[in-house]
């Protein structure tokens, strides 16, 4: 399979403190000129999006395709998967600003699938999906919270 | 203290047929989007991506970060544009991140800006959580 490429291009304006920026998606267009500020990154987002709002949208669609990847491969694909993100950045003493958590919460509506089935399928996602190897292997703590209605 | 953001995703059938939603952000900034999987791997026919969010959320932390490394240097830029470029090989993972940055930033000489860009691309809270990523580049250039 072909390499697959995205990007997004940002324009910052300023101090840190003061200052503020604008996100685009470039490749798709899927939203153009987001705006963000460090006030609103760390503190209430007053309706502004941030890298760890779109790192949580990032993980959270990542895991759910993975999701749907391994359900559709046992025999048994979704009826729908409702999927939340939250992603946590913290100071850590000694290393500054750190992405520290990701907690998944996972609703899953399946057809004829049994809890183990589903506990191996959310495992294998889990292993499959790209952010969660890089996230885990930069030290995030990763929590998957899992309800299965049939 | 640490700070929370959050996303909601929906998913429904299967992977290369079904469709997803990213529904929504807890700030509201913007949602839904759609996602599916051929706008992922394939062409994104105005559809976002992982990839593209990770992008966004590389070149906004990226920007951030070298901003305050300029000011702290005593050379505050006027403007930085950053683009990221994720790449992505199915079945292997994210292979690739590149950063470009154009700074317009008075008082500072190229060596200047290009090390503090290289400081930034390490140490933004981002990039720590992607150091699996196996290439990282950076392209720094000055406009002024």
């Amino acid at each position: 399979m072909p390499r697959i490429v995205r990007d997004a291009d940002v324009a910052w304006e300023g101090n840190l403190a003061r200052g503020h920026g604008a996100m685009t998606a470039a490749t798709s267009g899927a939203f153009i000129g987001l705006s963000y500020s460090l006030p609103t990154r760390i503190g209430d987002p007053e309706g502004k999006t941030s890298p760890e709002e779109l790192l949580a949208a990032a993980h959270g669609g990542c895991f759910t395709m993975s999701l749907a990847g391994e359900l559709t491969g046992a025999g048994t694909p979704p009826g729908r998967l409702d999927v939340h993100c939250r992603i946590t950045m913290d100071e850590v003493e000694g290393r500054g600003h750190l992405i520290v958590h990701s907690a998944l919460e996972v609703h899953a509506s399946v057809p004829d699938l049994s809890e183990d089935a589903f506990a191996a399928a959310v495992e294998a996602a889990h292993s499959g999906c790209s952010f969660s190897t890089l996230l885990r292997d930069a030290g995030v703590s990763i929590d998957i919270q899992t309800t299965l209605e049939s | 203290m640490a700070t929370d953001r959050t996303a909601k995703v929906t998913w429904t059938g299967t992977l290369m047929d079904g469709a997803g939603r990213i529904e929504g952000v807890g700030s509201g900034a913007f949602g839904p989007l759609e996602v599916n999987w051929a706008s992922r791997a394939e062409s994104p026919e105005g559809r976002t991506s992982p990839e593209e969010l990770v992008a966004a959320a590389w070149a906004s932390c990226f920007s951030m970060a070298l901003s305050h490394a300029l000011a702290g240097a005593g050379t505050p830029a006027e403007r930085l544009e950053a683009s990221v470029t994720v790449t992505f090989q199915p079945g292997e993972g994210i292979t690739k991140g590149a950063i470009v940055v154009v700074g317009t930033v008075p008082g500072v000489d190229h060596d200047g800006f290009v090390e503090q860009a290289e400081g930034a691309k390490v140490n933004c809270p981002v990039s720590k959580a992607l150091t699996g990523i196996p290439e990282v580049t950076l392209d720094a250039t000055l406009a002024n």
